[in-house]
């Protein structure tokens, strides 16, 4: 159970990291700065920096789950 | 009073399910013009008020319930009732439908693109999900106010104290910094774990709480945009910040997976309802010190 709890939880992870790219980008085109404005690309910049942090550590401990290295 | 609570709930139910029917009769009848996302805004706006009514009677029942449960066995102390459990997934299951379908909306918009998908099945699942969340906000409100659990909560008067202990919790480094900001007294020994850590009281939960209202609110008043007038600025203001608490969730999510990963036995207690006696004297050593008297969350 605990392996396919980490297997999920990595899956969660990794799309998270796709949905913070995409913020990331949206932040840099012409679109975003033309519809939405300079505080938009600002929150999808820190959003998707922040996302992508929180993402990377749940992956983190999803592996170390996958690999029972965690604390009892 | 146990009868009332189920006779409410049956009542509720049967309320719930009349108006699904009235709803579903209404929508299915042709004499309404309107296009497939239009008649879901309608369904879901109409169905609220009796979802809304429906976690309360549950809330209900579950308060009721939860006062009979055993809190410990051979070995275990109980965390978590089974109402809470419960609500727990059922919340997770309204998450799993109506974040990422939240999130693309929003993308979709933002990367100016178009799914394979009609739009109108990605409204509709956000709709279920944000009816599910609606259900368990109603649900878990209803079984706190009656059970009178505030554990997850600090005390009142006592946020300082689990601030602190919270800043003690974190990474030295980043634990400082917090303490210069909210201007904590970080001397001294930090003071034992309860039932919950610092992190979970001073922060995880209140947090929760508030990007869980915060979105409940704005989604509510977007939801209700053509079934009463809302002015521009408001639709407008509410729209902003339920794209905010949908990117706070987001990030809560993320956190909460990070904590719970890192300790196994608090998933299997939001699943059995119960962590271990060892496990509960090593990292929660201030909740058994009081004994056995600690009421489930």
């Amino acid at each position: 159970m605990r392996r396919v709890v980490a297997a999920l939880g990595l899956v969660w992870a990794l799309l998270n990291v796709v949905v913070a790219s995409f913020f990331v980008s949206g932040a840099f085109t012409a679109h975003t700065a033309q519809k939405e404005g300079i505080l938009a690309q600002l929150s999808l910049l820190l959003g998707g920096v922040a996302i992508e942090v929180l993402a990377s550590f749940v992956a983190w401990q999803a592996w170390r789950l996958f690999r029972h290295r965690v604390s009892e | 009073m146990r009868v009332v609570a189920a006779l409410l709930v049956v009542l509720g139910a049967a309320i719930a399910i009349a108006a699904g029917t009235v709803v579903a009769s209404q929508t299915t009848s042709g004499v309404q013009p309107w296009g497939n996302e239009l008649a879901d805004n309608f369904v879901f706006a109409k169905a609220l008020p009796f979802v809304a009514g429906l976690g309360v009677a549950f809330g209900l029942l579950g308060a009721l319930l939860a006062g009979r449960a055993r809190r410990t066995r051979h070995g275990h102390v109980r965390r978590f009732s089974r109402a809470t459990v419960i609500g727990h997934w059922v919340i997770t299951v309204g998450f799993l439908l109506a974040l990422p379908t939240g999130v693309w909306q929003y993308l979709g918009g933002i990367l100016d693109v178009n799914a394979p998908i009609p739009l109108y099945l990605f409204y509709r699942v956000h709709y279920i999900g944000a009816a599910i969340i609606l259900f368990s906000v109603a649900y878990f409100l209803t079984y706190w106010w009656v059970t009178g659990h505030r554990s997850l909560l600090p005390p009142r008067g006592e946020w300082r104290h689990h601030l602190r202990n919270f800043a003690h919790e974190l990474p030295p480094p980043v634990g400082h910094r917090v303490g210069r900001l909210l201007r904590l007294h970080l001397g001294g020994r930090p003071a034992e774990v309860g039932q919950f850590t610092y992190y979970e009281t001073a922060f995880s939960f209140p947090t929760w709480a508030f990007a869980l209202g915060l979105i409940t609110i704005t989604g509510l008043i977007k939801a209700m945009r053509y079934v009463i007038p809302v002015p521009g600025p408001v639709l407008y203001g509410a729209s902003t910040l339920h794209v905010a608490a949908m990117v706070m969730l987001v990030l809560k999510v993320l956190d909460h997976l990070r904590y719970v990963f890192a300790r196994w036995p608090l998933m299997v207690a939001m699943t059995t309802t119960w962590v271990t006696d060892g496990y509960a004297r090593l990292h929660h050593p201030g909740w058994r010190h009081r004994g056995d008297e600690s009421e489930a969350a």
